[in-house]
């Protein structure tokens, strides 16, 4: 009975660490990371940021073409729109800003296409850019959390809870309307920071390092 | 209440125990649907008998479909449950029941309970699974088409197949149901496009029998295939005629996707690509420079793009950009070669040449320059605009000449072609043994080289050219073709488009070439020549066949050889056929190609031959056209034998008659001409004598006398007697006995009586009475016992004096012409009888030497015919 016992222990605690092992693969989000080196995925990652800017900065132009909007009215003070500023002392912190932010946009994101496909026939190209924004800015977000991940492997990368917009419903038009610019201004100098930390990491020998380490 | 109740609970448990009964069976597994089974496997079913079923297990029996499965398959597992196990095939579908069969009679209630069997396979794994999404205008399709092999194993039972596309990282998971039959590919729409991402696809296929799964995960760029590089242009460069500039642009933004390029290009008349190395192009770039061109070539030149380090699929080639590169100087000389033609002192030399091989622009002008014996003989520019490029020259058969000519184009000049032409005698050697065969529709020539060559002459080269024969008088191609191979091959290949049908001269000749001075002179051997066709086909026409002889059993034909034009090959040998008239039974006389002539013999004579001739080439024959003779009835000489024979036949047959006539002539004359009575010996002939012969008589008093013959008796003799009697009675009753008016005479007459009356008294005297002798016993006819009638003429004329005055004969001969009946008289019985002094008839042929006539007698037995119808009395 003590051999049994001891043979089934051998064996149960051999079953739990692998079914520890499949959960925490499993729950983990960064699983996506592994399949490519630190350079691919900075390489990519960066490639990605800099084409979203770019396509914001056009969306934002086409916007703008469509809204017969001023830049004045882009650049005004809205206080339920995420900030685009990048904060943080390290470049950890620094890349962690980034993604935080990026989650903070997508509900915004979101309920400006709602409200352009509102305002405007489906065909708004304003609105189906948008939608395409959305995935790419999630695919961006998953690509940050990748480059977290190499930089602070040891700190858990804090989700930003999928909160509502704050911004109130009953919006007329023209408060929608400017309400989408500049929300599409400040994701246009987020992405365009995003492009300038990444730079920043690519110059950092960042995988290099990371390649050093053994990751 | 309580009643009722029970009632109620007996009748359910009645229901129930009926119920129960009827369904007392159940198989294990059971299902509401179809059980699928695999195919080739073992599937085991139980039959459970329930509680209160009449059966037992032994009663059991499996079937499947209609029919029974053996007892042996059965595993009775108590008294109540039996399993059967059966292998499952392919073709299965069926249902397997379990039955209890109601015996006869038997109050048992039959049982049966079945289940439904499909049979299939489970899935394949897809193969080979990929998934491509095209550029959409300046981004990327989100459409994601995905194909797979699925496999040639049919699973027989619904399969689904289901295409799966997850972001790795995301939440996100797009599918798409296929909804083919086996399906193959499928479309999963990702609504967009994850640039710069992983992408996971995975197809999965699932039956009832199991699923199966391929995955495919990369890059999302992996997937992406790009459009051909837009606005892809080629441009030439003045000062470099070897090269061109590629420019394109990019046909997607580099921050979607960097691409790298490939260029490949070729000439316009070429079908075979030259691609640029991808180093040369692997950066990201908008122009590229193509070296290394030949000049004045068109060239086509085409791109394409795929992700930098192949990281995409290649996009499908541009369209096609041709252009040409700017001309240089000719980079070779011209081909130049010559046609000599002998005439009677001299030679006709045409220069012919065709333009440089490497002429790198368009040839303006040539510069042709002739030398005769090391003299410079005349120069010419020849423009190229020429179709023909040729120059005609004579040539003294004891005159050497040295050609050269030169090519220009915009850019320069070509290098120098030479050519020399020797004196007449001083030929150099030819190649041995040159023959030639078909291959691949090209004529292959094969010589053998002349070894050793004299000093100091070298092999050069060989040349082979071709003639088409006969030559178009009016033709615009040069005149010959030729081509030239290395001095060490002895078979090559024509590479000319050599007409089908037509017949070429292909000659072979050795280009030596020898130092003179430091210059090299080209010089050709003497020629080898053959006729040669690059394809035979049957003759176009047949030869014309006539018939210049026919005889009595043979008959020559000839016919003419067909044009050269109209062979189409080499004419192997002629046919010859012939039949009689309609009868088709056709004979056959085979001649050679040189035979154009030739005698048929063992001909039926006078008899219609229909004959022609066929003529065949080793493709094919042709018949010509069809010729009618008759033979002849009569060989040759054979109608002159015939006529020799005939005439010698009746030559003989005369000879033979007159031979006959001779010897038998006595027999004939008395046929023919019968004794006629000889007047000598009549009673007349006593008067004669008593009247002057040479008396004057009227040529009036003529009387023709008719003597008819007696048989055997002249009438001489018969009247001696009887003459002298009657002579006083026919002068004194002065009848006539009418000789004027017999029947012999073609006139009557009245008789010297009658007629003269008044001058009776006066000749009373001197006239002599001619008497007649009728007799109707003429010529034989007369019996001889017949009393003669008399007829008596009262002319005082004698019928003949040749007696009394043989002088007169002649004359009295050539008078009486009237009297040609008694010119074949006997003369053997006459001629006494006039050489007695008796009258006598002449015969009027004085003229005829005939042998008859000759003789003396005769001439006084024949009667005289009376020319002036009397005689002078």
């Amino acid at each position: 009975m003590v051999c049994l016992s001891q043979r089934s222990q051998a064996k149960f605690r051999m079953i739990l660490a692998i079914l520890i092992l499949i959960a925490v693969e499993l729950v983990h989000p960064t699983v996506s990371c592994k399949n490519e080196t630190c350079s691919q995925l900075l390489r990519h990652s960066l490639r990605l940021t800099r084409l979203m800017s770019k396509r914001t900065t056009e969306l934002l132009e086409t916007y703008k073409t469509s809204q017969d909007f001023a830049d004045l009215i882009c650049d005004m003070q809205m206080d339920n729109v995420p900030v685009s500023t990048v904060s943080g002392q390290t470049i950890s912190q620094r890349i962690l800003s980034v993604y935080t932010h990026l989650k903070e946009f997508l509900p915004h994101m979101k309920t400006v296409m709602e409200q352009q496909k509102d305002l405007n026939p489906p065909t708004n190209p304003v609105a189906e850019g948008l939608n395409r924004m959305i995935t790419h800015v999630r695919h961006i977000a998953v690509r940050v959390n990748c480059i977290l991940e190499i930089l602070q492997p040891n700190i858990p990368i804090p989700e930003p809870a999928e909160s509502p917009t704050g911004i109130p419903h009953a919006q007329n038009i023209f408060q929608q309307k400017a309400y989408g610019c500049i929300v599409l201004t400040r994701l246009q100098e987020l992405l365009s920071q995003a492009v300038q930390e990444q730079k920043s990491l690519k110059k950092g020998k960042m995988c290099r390092k990371s390649t050093k380490n053994g990751s | 209440m309580g009643s009722s109740h029970h009632l109620l609970v007996f009748l359910m448990f009645l229901h129930y125990a009926v119920g129960f009964t009827n369904n007392c069976v159940k198989i294990l597994p059971d299902s509401s649907s179809s059980i699928v089974v695999e195919v080739g496997k073992n599937f085991t079913a139980t039959c459970h008998l329930l509680e209160g079923c009449a059966y037992t297990s032994d009663d059991i029996e499996w079937r499947l479909g209609n029919d029974s499965i053996a007892k042996q398959s059965y595993h009775r597992i108590n008294e109540t449950s039996v399993s059967v196990t059966i292998n499952i095939s392919s073709d299965m579908n069926a249902w397997l029941k379990c039955t209890a069969p109601k015996e006869s009679l038997s109050y048992k209630p039959k049982i049966i309970y079945g289940i439904f069997l499909r049979a299939g396979y489970p899935p394949l794994k897809p193969k080979n699974l990929s998934c491509i999404a095209v550029q959409e205008d300046k981004d990327i399709s989100p459409n994601l088409n995905c194909s797979w092999d699925p496999g040639s194993r049919n699973p027989l039972i619904d399969t689904t197949y289901t295409v799966y596309a997850n972001v790795p990282g995301t939440v996100l998971t797009h599918k798409a149901d296929c909804k083919q039959h086996l399906a193959r590919f499928c479309v999963v729409n990702l609504e967009t496009f994850p640039i710069h991402m992983v992408l996971k696809v995975w197809v999965e296929v699932k039956n009832a029998l199991g699923s199966e799964r391929s995955e495919l995960q990369s890059d999302s760029t992996y997937f992406v295939k790009p459009n051909p590089p837009l606005n892809v242009q080629v441009l030439t460069e003045d000062k470099f005629p070897t090269s061109l500039m590629v420019t394109w642009k990019h046909p997607i933004d580099r921050t979607i996707l960097k691409l790298s390029y490939a260029i490949r290009y070729r000439k316009v008349t070429s079908n075979v690509w030259i691609e640029v190395p991808e180093s040369f192009t692997r950066g990201y770039i908008e122009s590229f420079r193509l070296q290394s061109l030949e000049p004045y070539t068109q060239y086509v030149v085409q791109m394409r793009c795929i992700g930098e380090s192949n990281s995409s699929y290649w996009s499908n080639w541009s369209p096609s950009v041709t252009e040409s590169t700017t001309e240089a100087k000719p980079a070779s000389a011209p081909d130049l070669w010559r046609i000599i033609q002998p005439t009677s002192n001299s030679r006709n030399v045409t220069l012919i040449w065709k333009a440089p091989v490497k002429a790198n622009g368009k040839i303006r002008f040539y510069n042709l320059s002739i030398n005769q014996n090391n003299e410079k003989f005349e120069s010419h520019n020849i423009t190229a605009d020429n179709l023909s490029q040729m120059y005609s020259m004579e040539l003294p058969a004891g005159k050497m000449a040295s050609i050269e000519i030169t090519a220009y184009n915009s850019a320069g000049e070509s290098p120098k072609a030479t050519l020399s032409i020797p004196r007449s005698d001083k030929e150099f050697p030819g190649v041995k043994d040159m023959s030639w065969s078909v291959r691949d529709e090209k004529l292959q020539v094969k010589w053998t080289a002349v070894l050793p060559l004299p000093h100091p002459l070298k092999l050069s080269e060989y040349l082979l050219e071709w003639v088409k024969i006969p030559q178009s008088v009016h033709q615009k191609e040069l005149p010959a073709g030729w081509q030239r191979v290395p001095k060490n091959v002895t078979v090559t290949t024509l590479n000319a488009d050599l007409e089908k049908f037509k017949r070429y001269n292909i000659s072979v000749y050795p280009i030596y070439k020898y130092q003179s001075g430091h210059v090299w002179h080209f010089q050709p051997g003497r020629p080898v020549t053959r006729p040669a066709y690059v394809q035979q086909g049957p003759p176009k026409e047949g030869p014309t066949v006539t018939v210049t002889k026919s005889k009595k059993n043979s008959a020559e034909l000839t016919w003419e050889e067909i044009p050269l034009d109209s062979q189409q090959g080499f004419i192997i040998h002629y046919t010859i056929f012939y039949a009689i008239g309609n009868t088709k039974q056709w004979k056959s006389e085979t001649v050679g190609p040189n035979v154009h002539s030739y005698v048929l013999t063992d001909l039926a004579s006078e008899t219609d031959y229909v004959v022609y001739v066929m003529a065949s080439t080793e493709a094919g024959s042709v018949k010509g056209t069809d010729c009618t003779f008759k033979t002849m009835k009569y060989g040759d000489g054979e109608v002159e034998v015939i006529v020799v024979v005939v005439c010698l036949s009746f030559l003989f047959l005369t000879v033979f008659i007159i031979m006959i006539c001779l010897r038998k002539r006595e027999v004939i004359k008395k046929l023919l001409w019968p004794q006629v009575p000889d007047p000598s010996d009549s009673s007349i002939a006593h008067w004669s004598p008593d009247f002057p012969i040479k008396a004057d008589l009227p040529k009036e008093d003529v009387s023709v006398v008719e003597v008819d013959v007696f048989d055997g008796k002249s009438l001489c003799e018969e009247d001696k007697g009887v003459l002298p009697l009657k002579k006083d009675k026919y002068l004194s009753e002065e009848h006539s006995s009418g000789i004027g008016g017999s029947s012999c005479m073609s006139s009557p007459r009245h008789s010297v009586s009658d007629s003269d009356e008044g001058d009776s008294g006066q000749t009373t005297s001197s006239t002599v009475q001619y008497s007649t002798v009728l007799g109707s016993g003429y010529k034989g006819q007369t019996p001889s016992h017949q009393p003669p009638a008399f007829a008596r003429s009262e002319s005082t004329q004698p019928l003949l004096d040749c007696e009394e005055h043989p002088d007169h004969l002649n004359e009295s001969q050539s008078r009486s012409s009237y009297f040609r009946r008694g010119r074949e008289l006997e003369p053997g019985v006459l001629a006494p009888e006039c050489d007695g002094g008796s009258l006598t008839f002449c015969p009027v042929q004085e003229e005829e030497p005939s042998p008859v006539a000759e003789e003396p007698p005769a001439s006084a037995l024949c009667y005289m015919p009376q020319k002036s119808g009397y005689r002078p009395q």
